[in-house]
């Protein structure tokens, strides 16, 4: 310390890590857990969330920073949302036939 | 890449995040954990500050019916809603009231009330009446003082924040914590003392720390956990939302009959007890009051020491005795209910005695010094002959600010104690101004002397001195003298009073070893650095 320069990122890269870890992380964490409140108990699941959701978005937004390139990684995070937001949609349509 | 060079990578990025997410959350979260500490004894301050003797339970001990009569002959309380609660261990318990559901009533009956009511002189009181340093305290630790909701999302964020910090502390911490754990270098440099006391006290306190700062975001900021279930899930319906996760009381519809009959509340209220022995009211809802379909909702939890999770609740139908739904505290909670109880038990602290709170309060007092060995390391490590004397400038001051605003909390809030005694009975415009003016001039004056290590050395003996002359102050205006309170069983007084003569007892203990120069308190304040920056990489502490 202080951080060795040559670790450190670019004024638009360290952007999009924090936007990608913060915002991301969020999108990640609430499609997982909607994903699987849409398929089980939903009460269980959402308080669950209580504690589980803020540990998993944390954890996402400490790993979007070990990513080389933050372009990259809401790319990831955006299609993992993207999976889970689908998943989520077909749940809920299960739901309502049910 | 090779595997050593990416551990190295990971190691700075961990590292790096560490100190911007910790430097960023600091001062904020310094003012978060040392009110919070204090909040552990909230009631025991607001009964010492009230000079008040209260039952020690959970439990709502005194008549219902007396006081619905009491109320009853100052508001028209026909249609309405009236909840009745019992949040705290004081002498009073708060009133909350919608209009009357009644079309036909009086404009001024059909406003919503809230109040708080003590029982032994039947009085009245506003929340800002009411108001005492305990309640500041408590609610300075989730910054509800800075505007609606800003306080609450700031404290929120901040606790998010701090998960992080712990998260990646823990991380860049993890090879050494075995073989550091025991290791303390008082006589070694400056930044050594810091990390060591950083990263001892974080790992003692490393569980607390990760409870507070998950339980603290889900208080603050659950709303954004919330809205996209409501919204997606619910299709925007909230009341079912809260109703699927319990929170909601479902009762009968009002309806415009009234039931001139007299009902006992007690009686009910003590049938519930008799079923569930040992039970502790802490709510009371009466549905529809006075209508042919009035209903009571009785709600409470046993002693936590018998059941941790142990709430429960009963709703009757008043003109004919029935029950009509329970959730008994005797059966085994399901899965829904003990997360819910579980978060508020383990970030409140109240299920284990004075044992407990205590031990959450030291470990909260350590948390900021975590925090305050924090902003020190992060000072004297670029405190380097390689840095422009500029930013060492800059660095120092903004240092010497943060040290200024946290430490000077002590002298301030043991003044407060102080304040409020002399000037009793005060409101919440007193208090907020005692506090928040005497905060500001003590920062002010601490920045502009320039010297860490005196800011560090005052606050201790300033927070010692006047934290002694808080049970002598008490004395003198009430008499009630430990030895006296203690007799006369005033218990929150005794315990407060005492708690300021032990802290500062060792406030002192902590002073004198800030005298010695070179020790873990003193900062030393010259340029401590000779070497140049080191040219091996960090990579020796990876391994």
């Amino acid at each position: 310390m202080p951080a060795n320069p040559k670790y450190l990122s670019s004024p638009l890269q360290r952007f999009a890590k924090i936007s990608a870890g913060f915002l991301g992380g969020y999108l990640v964490t609430m499609s997982i857990h909607l994903a699987l409140a849409s398929w089980f108990d939903t009460a269980n699941i959402v308080i669950t969330s209580a504690y589980s959701g803020f540990i998993l978005w944390a954890v996402l937004f400490v790993l979007a920073f070990l990513g080389k390139n933050g372009w990259k990684v809401w790319l990831l995070y955006l299609a993992i949302t993207l999976l889970f937001g689908l998943i989520c949609y077909f749940g809920i349509q299960n739901q309502s036939i049910v | 890449m090779s595997d050593r060079s990416m551990k190295q990578r990971t190691y700075n990025i961990l590292f790096h995040t560490h100190t911007v997410s910790g430097i960023v959350i600091s001062v904020v979260l310094y003012v978060i954990f040392f009110a919070g500490s204090f909040a552990f004894f909230r009631d025991e301050f607001v009964n010492w500050e009230r000079n008040s003797g209260v039952d020690v339970t959970d439990h709502i001990t005194f008549s219902f019916d007396h006081l619905l009569d009491s109320v009853g002959q100052n508001y028209n309380l026909y249609g309405r809603d009236i909840e009745l609660s019992k949040y705290y261990i004081e002498d009073r318990v708060s009133v909350n009231m919608t209009g009357t559901q009644s079309k036909t009533a009086a404009s001024e009956d059909q406003l919503p009330k809230f109040f708080y009511y003590t029982p032994t002189d039947n009085s009245e009181a506003t929340y800002a009446a009411s108001y005492t340093l305990g309640e500041f305290l408590y609610r300075l630790h989730f910054l509800a003082q800075i505007k609606y909701p800003i306080g609450y999302y700031l404290a929120g964020l901040i606790a998010f924040f701090f998960l992080f910090a712990i998260i990646t502390g823990f991380l860049v911490h993890w090879k050494k914590i075995v073989s550091n754990f025991y290791i303390f270098r008082p006589m070694a440099k400056a930044k050594t003392i810091w990390t060591d006391a950083h990263t001892a006290l974080g790992m003692i306190g490393l569980p607390f720390q990760f409870v507070y700062a998950v339980t603290g975001a889900f208080f603050m900021i659950k709303a954004i956990l919330i809205a996209p279930n409501v919204f997606l899930l619910f299709n925007g319906d909230q009341e079912k939302f809260y109703a699927e996760l319990g929170y909601s009381h479902p009762h009968s519809k009002f309806i415009d009959e009234r039931d001139a009959a007299n009902y006992s509340i007690d009686e009910f209220v003590e049938t519930t007890r008799d079923r569930w022995p040992g039970f502790n009211v802490t709510q009371v809802h009466l549905f529809n009051y006075q209508t042919t379909d009035m209903q009571l909702l009785v709600e409470g939890h046993l002693p936590y020491r018998s059941k941790f999770n142990g709430t429960g609740q009963a709703l009757y139908q008043v003109n004919s005795g029935k029950l009509i739904s329970e959730r008994s505290p005797l059966e085994k909670a399901s899965y829904l209910e003990a997360v819910k109880n579980i978060l508020y038990r383990i970030h409140y602290g109240d299920y284990g005695g004075y044992a407990l709170r205590i031990i959450s309060f030291l470990l909260g007092i350590i948390s900021c010094f975590v925090i305050i060995s924090g902003v020190m390391i992060w000072l004297v490590a670029r405190d380097k002959k390689h840095i422009p004397e500029k930013r060492r400038r800059f660095n120092e001051k903004v240092a010497r600010v943060y040290m200024a605003i946290a430490l000077s909390m002590l002298p301030v809030t043991a003044l407060s104690f102080i304040a409020v005694k002399i000037f009793e009975p005060q409101g919440q415009s007193f208090i907020i101004n005692f506090y928040g003016i005497t905060w500001l001039l003590f920062t002010i004056f601490y920045i502009l002397k320039k010297d860490l290590s005196f800011i560090n050395r005052n606050t201790l003996l300033l927070g010692a001195v006047f934290g002694l002359l808080i049970p002598i102050t008490n004395g003198i205006k009430t008499g009630n003298w430990p030895w006296v309170s203690y007799e006369k069983g005033l218990y929150h007084i005794f315990f407060t009073d005492v708690f300021w003569i032990i802290l500062p007892i060792l406030l002192l203990f902590a002073w004198k070893k800030t005298l010695k120069s070179g020790g873990p308190g003193g900062i030393p304040q010259k340029k401590v650095s000779k070497k140049t920056i080191p040219t091996k990489p960090i990579a020796e502490a990876v391994n």
